[in-house]
């Protein structure tokens, strides 16, 4: 089923050929009595790079490990463009794998570092000094080529591995968490490093992170995983405009939470007061969220425009950070926070005022079942 | 407020300095009186000359120096007991190397259980694992009964080197296998699945990865054992049966049976020489790893 939904997903922003390259059908994984991975089947196209979204646990990490091989699978087959890899040994599968600890051979200078794969491949020693070079000055480290490891700053040494983990041309290149251990102006760097040298090389790639503006920045697709089963698979716009459970929608990105209900007439509300949303709504409790910065704080008694919801409730909080304001709306037994630009004209309203919060109705998300 | 004051004063008596040599002091002096001045004594009986009925007459000479290195037995016996040491300690790494590593990956309690295990043989003296051996190589010994029952001959193993030769081994393997996990700091999981990713074998990772990093606790290892196994003496004695000779059993034989002091020094000095050897060879091969 979830493959079907992948197959009419919107094309890829790159891929020329939206060709299925990296397929996992079914596969599972159990360790002892746990079930880590019950069954995850996707598609990830060739020339694409997807992201597997997810918080520490979510089984994101293990399954790249089952693609590179380094763990096998309990059950099911991962393919590469229709070859079946499930049994192939990791050295035979030709994948690069970055590592967030970077794992290059602390014995090793940079160049034999990156030497190290092509010299597996038997590849001639002269076309391997031509590589090595290249792939060094793709990375901006062709003057560091002599030095071991432990000299090079972690900015650097990630920059190494991706080296050389790119210089064997890979089929397909797998990146754990490779951002994490860096701080955050390289962390920027890398991001548009990264990406810009998988789109110049086409390599489909896969990127285990649990940062969501990596994600959304960075790649085509997005998998957000949970407890060892895929929530959702779409672009980064998917995920955030449309989020297909509540985990999606709070954790890619920010959201108000309102416990509303919606009545056999298929009125929706919350707090006693009546909303307006888009598409079908499931009848009985339901979640309501909004972003915060699609909030709109109004007067009492402002004008909202129509196709706007409104919620009367008390302003119980209000802080002032320059380009922004955030406030917090007591809505019922629920609080919305508010984000909002600064205008010149802006006048803050005072604590303990009666406030109308509003947004579009296309913005209203509404998921079954009560708050957990 | 006085007690602050006294502190003051009394650091401001003594510098840092000062109290460092007063704590090294009594250790130093130990060093000295108990071992310095017996290894110069030592070295000076190596320059005497020895009379008969264990005398040892107060001259100058280096007749012991030339005579230990003209007389084809001496040549023979500490040529022999230096390849044994590098045997042993040879077969000591091959069969601990994999017990190391497995430990290094081993984690928990069952790490801490086999931990214990590879200890516990240094809690019995080796005069106790000895015998042990000699039961169990000797002629009605389950080794050789086991051997026999397949319809082989089996070689001699008691009271010859070969018996040494294990019971030494296996003696000395505690001691390889804490070093080689002392040494096996650098080995890092991840470093060896990313050269299985690029495409190695896992003999090719062994090669190029595993053993290279491995390589100074397989230095460190290997320096303790050859020590050891040089200076080993109640082994090669009891398991040699009086016809293995090696340094440490003939320095006993010429210090207490045949009295014969100042050869006895001078192979003791040379049993120091052999380690300085081994030290200098150890730092060498540390460097070129670095």
């Amino acid at each position: 089923m979830m493959l079907e939904r992948n197959m009419t997903a919107s094309p890829s922003r790159t891929a020329k050929v939206a060709e299925d390259h990296l397929v996992l059908s079914e596969v599972g994984m159990t360790f002892g009595t746990a079930d880590v991975i019950p069954s995850l089947s996707l598609a990830v196209r060739r020339g694409e790079m997807v992201a597997f979204l997810g918080p520490s646990g979510c089984g994101k990490t293990t399954t790249l490990r089952m693609i590179a091989g380094l763990i096998a699978p309990s059950r099911g087959r991962i393919s590469v463009g229709w070859r079946d890899i499930t049994r192939l040994p990791v050295h035979e599968r030709d994948m690069g794998l970055v590592f967030q600890s970077y794992a290059l051979f602390p014995h090793m200078t940079v160049s034999q570092n990156v030497a190290f794969g092509l010299e597996m491949r038997g590849i001639a020693k002269r076309e391997i000094r031509v590589r090595v070079e290249t792939a060094l000055e793709m990375v901006q480290l062709g003057h560091l080529s002599d030095r071991k490891p432990r000299a090079l700053s972690g900015g650097q040494q990630q920059r190494v591995a991706l080296a050389r983990a790119l210089v064997v041309e890979p089929s397909i290149l797998l990146l754990d968490e490779p951002l994490s251990n860096l701080d955050a102006k390289l962390r920027d760097e890398m991001r548009v490093q990264i990406r810009s040298l998988q789109q110049q090389s086409g390599i489909t790639a896969v990127f285990v992170t649990h940062d969501q503006v990596e994600a959304l920045s960075m790649c085509d697709r997005i998998v957000v995983m949970r407890g060892g089963h895929i929530e959702q698979f779409g672009t980064p716009g998917e995920i955030y405009e449309h989020p297909a459970t509540p985990f999606v929608a709070s954790f890619v990105g920010r959201t108000n939470r309102l416990s509303g209900v919606v009545e056999p007439s298929g009125r929706l509300a919350a707090a006693g007061q009546g909303l307006l949303a888009e598409g079908a709504l499931p009848v009985g409790q339901v979640q309501i969220m909004m972003r915060p910065h699609r909030v709109a704080l109004l007067a009492a008694h402002e004008h909202v425009p129509p196709g706007h919801n409104a919620l009367r409730g008390r302003l119980t909080g209000i802080t002032f950070v320059g380009d922004l304001i955030q406030a917090n709306v007591r809505v019922g037994e629920d609080e919305i926070t508010v984000e909002q630009p600064t205008r010149r004209s802006t006048a803050l309203p005072l604590m303990g005022a009666e406030v109308t919060v509003s947004w579009e109705a296309g913005d209203t998300m509404v998921f079954a079942g009560g708050a957990t | 407020m006085t007690t602050a004051i006294a502190l003051t004063r009394s650091r401001r008596r003594f510098s840092d300095h000062q109290v460092a040599i007063a704590l090294l002091l009594p250790i130093a002096l130990i060093n000295v009186v108990g071992f310095m001045l017996p290894i110069f004594n030592l070295a000076r009986f190596s320059f005497n000359r020895a009379t008969t009925g264990g005398g040892i007459e107060n001259v100058l000479t280096l007749e012991n120096w030339t005579g230990l290195l003209r007389d084809p037995f001496y040549l023979e016996l500490i040529l022999n007991s230096i390849w044994i040491s590098l045997g042993v300690t040879l077969c000591a790494l091959v069969l601990s190397y994999p017990i190391a590593l497995y430990l290094h990956r081993s984690s928990g309690t069952w790490r801490t259980f086999l931990t214990v295990l590879v200890i516990s043989p240094l809690l019995t003296s080796a005069v106790v694992r000895t015998y042990g051996w000699i039961a169990i190589l000797s002629d009605e010994g389950p080794v050789v009964g086991a051997i026999k029952s397949v319809g082989l001959t089996p070689p001699p193993l008691m009271f010859n080197i070969n018996g040494v030769f294990i019971g030494l081994t296996e003696i000395l393997m505690p001691y390889m296998i804490l070093a080689l996990m002392a040494g096996f700091g650098r080995l890092d999981p991840k470093v060896e699945e990313a050269a299985r990713t690029l495409g190695a074998t896992p003999w090719q990772c062994f090669r190029r990865v595993i053993l290279p990093l491995t390589a100074p606790g397989i230095a460190l290892g290997c320096l303790l054992c050859f020590v050891l196994a040089v200076s080993s003496f109640i082994t090669p004695k009891l398991m040699g049966g009086g016809r293995v000779f090696l340094l440490a059993t003939e320095i006993y034989d010429q210090a207490i049976v045949t009295l014969n002091w100042p050869l006895a020094s001078t192979l003791s000095i040379l049993v120091l020489i052999i380690f300085g050897a081994a030290l200098v060879a150890y730092s060498a091969v540390l460097k070129r790893l670095d």
